[in-house]
C-alpha cells in the first residue's frame, strides 16, 4: 500500500477533503434511497447458544453483495486515480466487497443523512421483520450503521457523554503552527503527538525523516527552556481530534465483541473497553508510550448510537508496520485486569484462548472462506478507506445518545472504579454534624494551617534561601517536635506553596523527594528510593549509592534535568541511624560538597538526635534547627475552629474543653481532632436514635459528648471491663480490695480470698458459688489481666494480686446497680 | 539555662553592654521560641551608637593600605588579635540590602567553597606533602595516618596536597602517582576498597573472578613487576574507621599492602580517633611499618579568626564587626574548634541581620554590619541547650510527671519504674486537685518525654516495669518550673 515514503506516520491531508468532490459517484445499482443501516454478513453460528440465528446462511449473502456491486469495482480504479492528485499516493490492492460496501455507504451518506432508521434496504427490512416476529435478539457479524460499517473485532470510539458533539471535531489535527488543516504533508512529533506541516517547520523539512522525530518545542522544553507554542489565531477555536479526546479520557475506545439487534429494533453491541494508562491503577508510567492503550476484561453493552467511528488498536508488531494509518492508531500490548489491577501480555492470553474456546473467532473467518485471505492482506487499505470515508462524513449530525446512557446497563468504566463517581450521585444532603465529622477526619487536608505561621515562614526562608540564589548551596535543616504538632504537614504546605510559585515562574524549578524512614525496609534502601525518585531508574542500593555519590560529591551531571536543585525531605530521620551511621553520614555529607545542590530537611521526634549522633555527623548537620513545641490549648482551639469554619456543629465551650484537656496531657493536635470527631459521632448517633422526637432546632455537640469522648480516649479500658464484668467477678474483685484493706498486703492467696468471698456472700444473702466456680472466675480475671495470678496450675494456694490500683477497682464497682452493697466493703 | 546563656556573652569579649545582654538572656529563656525582634531591640540602639564610635570615618579613607597590610598579615601566623581585627575595618561597609552581595558573602562562608589555601594548616600540609614526595622519589610504599576532630580541615588539606603534588610533579618532571580518593562511608562493604584499588592500579585488566581482589593485589605487590614504569599509587581513605570490622581484617590488610616488598601503595588514612592505628593495629608496630601520624589539632581562636578573615578577604567590603568575629571565634574555639560550626554560625548571624533589616525597612541608614548581638544570638541558637525552653513548653501533665520524678529522686534514688512513678504522680495530682490520667496515658507521656531526651526509659516486656531515669539535670527542671507557683511549692 502507500509505500511512497518509508516513514513514520503521516497525517494524510487528503482525508479531510470535502465529502463531495473527490469521491466518485457510486453507480445507482444500489437503488435504495438511503441505507444507513444494514447488515452485511449474517450472524455467526456460535455466539451465545441461547440465541440461535434466524438469518440465512452467511456465505451466500456476502457473495450476493459482491455481485450487486460489480459495477462498483470497476469504478474503484478511477477512485484511486483521482486520489493521486493529492499529496500522498495511494495504491489499492484488490478490492474486497466490504470496501465497496462502505463506498456505497458513504455515498448514501453524502446524499442524505437525515432519516437513517427508516431508510433501509428492502431486503434487509424483510429480514429484520422476520426477526422481530420472533422477538429475539438477532446477532450479526457486521453492521452498517449510520454511515459506518462495524464488524466484530473492530475498535471504535465511543462517546462518553451525551452532549459530546462531533460537529466541531476534526478528523485531522490542525497544524500546530499555522492552525490550518490540509495542504501538504504533516508530520507528527513523537513526544507531544502534535502535528506539523512539513513546510511550517523551521527550517522546513523536505521529506519525512527516518526514525523518531521530535518537534523543536519539545526539544526546547527538554533543554529546560521556556517554550511557548504558537497561539491560535484570534477567534479560531482550538479543536481537538478524537485521538486527543481519547487520551484525555473524554472519549472511550471499545472493541466490539458482538453485535445484535434488540427486539425493539435498536442496534446494540457488546464491547470490551480499552483504557488509557492514566485510567489504570498504576497510572501512566514512564515507559508507557503516548499512544498506548490497555485492553481490559471489562465488557459493557451499549447502543450503536454511542459509537463515534473507527479507531485502530494494534499489536506492537502491527503498529510498527503501520505507517499511514492516519491519526486514530493506537498500540495495545497488554490486557488490564480491572479487578486485580494486573497486566498480562495479550499475545500470551490469545495463545491460551486459541486452544480452548472462542469458536466465534474462527467462525468469523471461516464463514467467508474465499474472502478471508483478501481481507487479511488488505487490512490496511481497508482501514485507510475507512478513514477517508469518515473524513467524508464530516457533516453528520451529532448523535444524541452517549455510551451507557441507558438505564439498567452497567456503567462502563465507572464500574471499574477508575472513574470518579460524581459528587451528586451520592447526593444525600449532609447534616452539619456529618459535615463536621468529615472535616475533622485526620485524612482531610485542612484549607489552612493556623498556629504554625512562624515555623512555616522559617522553613520557607530556609528553602528559598537555599534554592533561590544561583549557587544553590547545600544545607541541612533539622526539625524536631513531639508527634501531632504539624511538622510534616507544615513542610508539605510550604512545598505546595513553593510549587505554585514555581508554576508562576517566581522560583526556579527543583525536584522534591519525600521519604519516610518508617517506610524503608532497611536504612540503606534510602539510596535506591532517592535515585529512583530523581531519575526514575530502579537499581540496587549499592549501585544507587555509587551513582548518587557521583552526582552529589563529584558533580557528575548525567542529563540536563539533573541540574536543578534537589530538596530531600526525610521524615522519621532517627530511623536511618544504623550501627555505624554511614547512611546518615552520606546523606548529610552531600550538602557540604560543592555543586551538590542538595537540601536536606530531616524530621524526627527526638530533640537531641544530633547530639546522639557521631560528632562528625552532627558537625556536618550544621546548626539549623527548628523546634515544633506542643500546642497549647488556645492553638488547639484555633485549629479545630479553623477546620469547623462555616459548620455550626459545636458549642464553643465544648471545643475549648476538648482542647484544654488535650493540651494538658500531650498537646497532640491529632488527638484533639479525634476527640472532637468522636464527640460529633456521639451527637450524631444521639440525634439519629431519637427519631421519635421532632427536630428541635439544631443539635450541637455539647460538653457531655466531649466529656464522653474524652472518657473513651483517656480512661483506661480496664474500668470499662470491670464495670461490665459478671456479678460474681465483681464480688471477687470487691473481696480482693477488701482483703487488701484488711491486711495491707498487696498479695493474697486464693484460699484466703475464697473465705472473704464466702463471708461477703453470706452477709448479703447470696449463695456462695462454690470453690470450683470461684477458681474459674479467678482464672478468667487473670486472663484478662485484671488480676495477676501466679503462673502455673490454679490451686488453692495460688497467689493473687490486683493489676490495677485498688482505687480504680472501687471506682468501677461503686455504682454497680445489681450489687449496691459492694460499696460498704470499699 | 541561664548559665549557658551567660557564657555566650561571657569570656573576655570587650562588650560594654554585657550587663544588658545578661538581662536579655533571662528574656530569652521565655517559653516562647526566641525571636530576634524580642531580644534585640534594647541592644540595637546601643550597639549602633557604639559602632559609630568604633569605626572612625578616617579608616575608610585608606582602604588601599589596609588591604596591603592585610596581605602582609596573612603570611605571618602569630599576629596579635588586635592587629588581625584591624584589617577588617579598612574596607567599606557592605550593603546587605543588595541581594548580590548577600549571596556572595554567603557563598564565601559556605562549607563547600574550598578556600584557595588552607590557612593555619601549612605545617601539617607541608608534612604530608613531604611524606608523599619522599615516598614517590624513593619509590617506597608507606602509610600516613591523619587524625583530628571533625571540622579541623583534614580532608581539605589532603585535597590541597593533591594539588601541591601535581604542581611539584610538573616542576620536577617526576612521575605523578595515581591518586585514588575513597570515602569509606560510601563503600557498600568494607572489602570493596581493594576492588577499587585494584581497578585503579590495573585499569585495563579484566578482573578475574577466580581470586579475590585482595589476593590479586597481594600477588601484584609481592613479585617484582616486569615493567619498570608502573606508577606509584596514592590511596587516600577518608573516614578510615568505617573499615573497622570485628576482626579488623580489612584495616589490617590495607596497611599490610604497604609492607609488601614491591608495594607501590602510599596510603593516607583520615579519621577522628588519635590512636586508631595503635588500638586496632598493634601488630603493625612489630612489623615496623607503623604509619606516620599527623594530628590536626582543633583550631584555636586566632586561627578561626584568621580563616574567617581569609574567606572574607576576597570581598571588597566589610561584613562583620571585628568584635563579632572575635566573639564567634572565641566561643567556637572554646567549645569544639569545629570550623564548620563557626561558618554555620556566621551564616546564621548574617541571616539574623537580614531578618532584622527586613522587619525594620525604614531605618536603612543606621546599621548594616553584622554586630555582636547578632553573633551572640546565632551562637546561642547553636550552643544553647533547648532543655529549659522545652520543659517550659511541655503540657501540664508532663510537667507534673517531671515534678514528681524530681521529688522522688530527691530521696537519693537514681531510678524508678513507671508503676511506681504512677503513684507519685497521682499523689502530686491529688495535692492540687487535678484529675490524674490513667497509667497507660502516663506511660505514653513517659515515652514522649523519652523521645525528647528528658527521661530515659529502659526496656521491659511489661510497660509498668520499665525503668525510668532522668536524663537531664534536676536543677534544670527546678529552674524551668520555678515560674509556676504550684510547682515551686511542690518542689520546695
Amino acid at each position: 500500500m502507500a509505500d511512497t515514503t518509508p516513514t513514520k506516520r503521516l497525517r494524510q491531508t487528503p482525508l479531510k477533503s470535502p465529502p463531495n468532490t473527490p469521491i466518485p459517484l457510486t453507480p445507482q445499482t444500489l437503488a435504495s434511497p438511503r441505507r444507513s443501516l444494514r447488515f452485511i454478513s449474517s450472524p455467526a453460528h456460535s455466539i451465545p447458544p441461547a440465541n440461535t440465528p434466524v438469518n440465512p446462511k452467511p456465505t451466500r449473502s456476502k457473495s450476493a453483495v459482491t455481485l450487486n456491486n460489480n459495477n462498483n469495482k470497476k469504478l474503484y480504479g478511477n477512485d484511486s486515480i483521482k486520489d493521486d492528485d493529492d499529496d500522498v499516493i495511494y495504491t489499492f490492492s484488490p478490492i474486497s466487497p466490504d470496501r465497496t460496501e462502505t463506498k456505497k455507504k458513504r455515498k448514501s451518506k453524502a446524499e442524505n443523512t437525515v432519516d437513517r432508521v427508516n431508510a433501509r434496504v428492502s431486503e434487509t427490512k424483510i429480514k429484520i421483520k422476520a426477526n422481530t416476529k420472533t422477538k429475539r435478539r438477532v446477532y450479526y457479524k457486521k453492521v452498517s450503521y449510520d454511515g459506518g460499517e462495524f464488524s466484530i473485532g473492530d475498535d471504535v470510539y465511543v462517546k462518553r457523554r451525551e452532549d459530546d458533539s462531533i460537529e466541531d471535531e476534526p478528523e485531522i489535527e490542525e497544524c500546530r503552527v499555522c492552525f490550518k488543516v490540509g495542504r501538504g504533508v504533516m508530520i507528527e512529533c513523537d513526544d507531544c503527538l502534535g502535528g506539523f506541516h512539513l513546510r511550517c517547520l523551521k527550517p522546513p523539512l523536505r521529506a519525512v525523516p527516518d526514525g523518531d522525530w521530535i518537534c523543536g518545542y519539545c526539544e526546547g522544553r527538554k533543554l529546560g527552556k521556556d517554550v511557548k507554542l504558537p497561539e491560535a489565531p484570534e477567534g479560531k477555536k482550538v479543536r481537538r481530534t478524537a485521538k486527543e479526546k481519547l487520551l484525555s479520557s473524554d472519549l472511550w475506545a471499545v472493541r466490539i465483541e458482538s453485535l445484535w439487534k434488540e427486539t425493539d429494533g435498536s442496534f446494540w453491541f457488546r464491547g470490551r473497553w480499552y483504557v488509557i494508562p492514566e485510567e489504570t491503577a498504576a497510572g501512566r508510567q514512564p515507559h508507557n508510550l503516548k499512544r498506548e492503550l490497555y485492553r481490559t476484561n471489562d465488557f459493557a453493552d451499549n447502543e450503536m448510537e454511542t459509537v463515534l467511528r473507527h479507531c485502530y488498536v494494534m499489536s506492537p508488531n502491527e503498529y510498527a508496520k503501520a505507517e499511514n494509518e492516519g491519526d486514530d492508531v493506537f498500540l495495545c500490548e497488554y490486557e488490564y485486569d480491572v479487578n486485580w489491577h494486573s497486566f498480562k501480555r495479550i499475545a500470551e492470553i490469545d495463545n491460551d484462548e486459541d486452544e480452548d474456546e472462542d469458536a466465534t473467532h474462527d467462525d468469523d473467518w471461516s464463514g467467508d472462506e474465499e474472502d478471508s485471505d483478501a481481507e487479511l492482506s488488505d487490512d490496511m487499505e481497508y482501514e485507510e478507506e475507512e478513514d477517508r470515508y469518515t473524513a467524508a462524513r464530516g457533516s453528520t449530525p451529532a448523535r444524541e445518545a452517549a455510551a451507557n446512557s441507558r438505564k439498567g446497563f452497567t456503567f462502563g468504566l465507572q464500574k471499574i472504579g477508575t472513574k470518579r463517581i460524581p459528587e451528586h450521585v451520592r447526593s444525600h444532603k449532609q447534616t452539619e454534624l456529618e459535615k463536621a465529622k468529615a472535616t475533622l477526619l485526620l485524612a482531610t487536608l485542612p484549607k489552612s494551617l493556623p498556629c504554625r505561621n512562624k515555623e512555616m515562614e522559617e522553613i520557607t526562608a530556609f528553602i528559598k534561601g537555599a534554592i533561590c540564589d544561583d549557587q544553590c548551596l547545600g544545607r541541612c535543616l533539622y526539625i524536631h517536635g513531639v508527634p501531632g504538632t504539624g511538622k510534616t504537614m507544615s513542610v508539605l504546605a510550604v512545598m505546595r506553596s513553593l510549587w505554585s510559585e514555581v508554576d508562576a515562574g517566581i522560583v526556579k524549578p527543583y525536584s522534591f523527594v519525600e521519604i519516610n524512614g518508617l517506610k524503608l525496609a532497611a536504612p540503606e534502601n534510602i539510596y535506591r528510593v532517592i535515585y529512583e525518585a530523581l531519575t526514575g531508574h530502579r537499581v540496587s542500593w549499592k549501585k544507587a549509592l555509587n551513582l548518587l555519590n557521583d552526582k552529589f560529591s563529584n558533580g557528575a551531571i548525567s542529563s540536563k534535568d539533573d541540574d536543578r536543585p534537589c530538596i530531600l525531605l526525610i521524615d522519621e530521620l532517627d530511623l536511618l541511624v544504623t550501627r555505624n551511621q554511614s547512611v546518615l553520614y552520606n546523606i548529610l555529607d552531600w550538602p557540604t560538597k560543592p555543586n551538590s545542590k542538595l537540601i536536606v530537611i530531616g524530621i524526627a521526634n527526638t530533640m537531641d538526635l544530633p547530639e546522639k549522633l557521631l560528632p562528625r555527623i552532627s558537625s556536618r548537620m550544621g546548626i539549623q534547627r527548628l523546634c515544633f513545641a506542643p500546642y497549647n490549648y488556645l492553638q488547639l482551639q484555633e485549629i479545630i475552629g479553623c477546620r469547623l469554619k462555616g459548620i455550626d456543629a459545636f458549642e464553643k465551650q465544648a471545643i475549648e474543653f476538648a482542647s484544654r484537656k488535650v493540651a494538658a496531657v500531650s498537646g497532640d493536635a491529632r488527638r484533639a481532632l479525634e476527640i472532637c470527631r468522636r464527640a460529633a459521632e456521639l451527637a450524631d448517633y444521639r440525634v439519629k436514635s431519637s427519631t421519635s422526637l421532632p427536630k428541635t432546632g439544631k443539635s450541637l455537640v455539647g460538653m457531655s459528648e466531649v466529656e464522653a469522648a474524652i472518657q473513651e480516649m483517656f480512661q483506661a479500658p480496664h474500668i470499662q471491663v470491670m464495670k461490665s464484668c459478671s456479678k460474681l467477678s465483681k464480688i471477687f474483685l470487691a473481696a480482693m480490695v477488701h482483703e487488701l484493706y484488711k491486711t495491707g498486703m498487696s498479695e493474697t492467696t486464693f484460699e484466703k480470698l475464697a473465705q472473704t468471698v464466702s463471708c461477703l456472700c453470706t452477709n448479703n444473702g447470696i449463695t456462695f458459688p462454690g470453690w470450683d466456680t470461684l477458681l474459674r472466675i479467678g482464672c478468667k480475671l487473670g486472663e484478662s489481666r485484671i488480676l495477676l495470678c501466679e503462673s502455673g496450675a490454679s490451686h488453692r494456694l495460688q497467689k493473687l494480686q490486683l493489676n490495677f490500683p485498688s482505687d480504680d477497682v472501687s471506682f468501677a464497682l461503686k455504682d454497680s446497680k445489681e450489687l449496691p452493697w459492694l460499696t460498704k466493703y470499699m | 539555662m541561664p548559665s549557658i546563656a551567660v557564657a555566650i556573652v561571657g569570656g573576655d569579649a570587650p562588650s560594654p553592654h554585657k550587663r544588658r545582654l545578661r538581662s536579655n538572656s533571662a528574656l530569652i529563656d521565655n517559653p516562647v521560641i526566641n525571636t530576634p525582634s524580642k531580644s534585640c531591640p534594647p541592644v540595637k540602639s546601643k550597639s549602633a551608637r557604639q559602632r559609630v564610635n568604633d569605626s572612625p570615618s578616617t579608616n575608610r579613607a585608606n582602604v588601599e593600605t589596609g588591604v596591603t597590610k592585610m596581605n602582609n598579615n596573612n603570611n605571618n601566623n602569630n599576629l596579635p588579635v588586635k592587629k588581625l581585627l584591624d584589617g577588617l575595618l579598612d574596607k567599606p561597609i557592605w550593603n546587605p540590602t543588595e541581594l548580590g552581595q548577600i549571596s556572595v558573602v554567603k557563598e564565601a562562608l559556605h562549607v563547600s567553597t574550598a578556600p584557595s589555601m588552607a590557612v593555619c594548616r601549612e605545617d601539617e600540609q607541608k608534612r604530608i606533602v613531604e611524606f608523599c614526595r619522599q615516598s614517590i622519589v624513593e619509590e617506597k610504599a608507606g602509610s600516613l595516618y591523619i587524625c583530628g576532630c571533625p571540622g579541623t580541615g583534614k580532608s581539605l588539606s589532603v585535597e590541597n596536597v593533591k594539588g601541591c603534588l601535581a604542581v611539584w610533579a610538573k616542576e620536577t618532571g617526576s612521575q605523578l602517582p595515581d591518586i585514588l580518593t575513597i570515602n569509606c562511608t560510601s563503600l557498600s562493604s568494607t572489602s570493596e576498597i581493594f576492588n577499587k584499588i585494584l581497578e585503579k592500579s590495573q585499569p585495563n585488566k579484566k578482573v578475574s573472578g577466580r581470586s579475590t581482589p585482595l589476593k590479586q593485589l597481594q600477588q601484584l605487590y609481592f613479585q617484582k613487576q616486569q615493567s619498570s614504569d608502573t606508577k606509584m599509587m596514592l590511596v587516600i581513605a577518608d573516614e578510615l574507621d568505617y573499615l573497622i570490622t570485628k576482626d579488623r581484617v580489612v584495616l589490617h590488610d590495607l596497611f599490610m599492602l604497604t609492607t609488601l616488598p614491591f608495594s607501590k601503595v602510599i596510603l593516607i588514612g583520615i579519621a577522628n580517633a588519635i590512636d586508631l592505628t595503635d588500638r586496632f593495629l598493634p601488630k603493625l608496630q612489630s612489623l615496623n611499618c607503623k604509619p606516620t601520624v599527623v594530628s590536626f589539632r582543633s583550631y584555636s581562636m586566632d586561627q578561626i579568626i584568621m580563616i574567617l578573615k581569609q574567606r572574607l578577604m576576597a570581598l571588597p567590603y566589610a561584613v562583620f564587626q571585628p568584635q563579632a568575629l572575635e566573639l564567634c571565634a572565641r566561643k567556637v574555639a572554646a567549645a569544639s574548634g569545629d570550623m564548620r560550626k563557626a561558618l554555620g554560625i556566621c551564616r546564621g548571624a548574617i541571616e539574623m541581620l537580614e531578618t532584622e533589616l527586613r522587619e525594620a525597612t525604614c531605618t536603612s541608614t543606621l546599621t548594616s554590619m553584622v554586630r555582636v548581638d547578632h553573633m551572640a544570638f546565632a551562637l546561642s541558637r547553636a550552643y544553647k541547650s533547648p532543655i529549659v525552653d522545652t520543659i517550659q513548653s511541655l503540657p501540664q501533665h508532663q510537667q507534673i510527671v517531671l515534678c514528681s520524678v524530681v521529688k522522688h529522686f530527691r530521696k537519693g534514688k537514681k531510678d524508678t519504674t513507671i508503676g511506681e512513678l504512677n503513684k507519685f504522680y497521682i499523689d502530686v495530682c491529688k495535692s492540687t486537685l487535678i484529675p490524674p490520667v490513667g497509667v497507660m496515658e502516663l506511660s505514653c507521656m513517659c515515652r514522649v518525654l523519652g523521645d525528647q531526651g528528658i527521661l530515659k526509659l529502659g526496656q521491659s516486656r511489661d510497660d509498668k516495669l520499665r525503668r525510668v531515669t532522668l536524663q537531664i539535670d534536676e536543677a534544670d527542671i527546678i529552674f524551668a518550673l520555678q515560674g509556676i507557683r504550684f510547682f515551686r511549692n511542690c518542689l520546695q
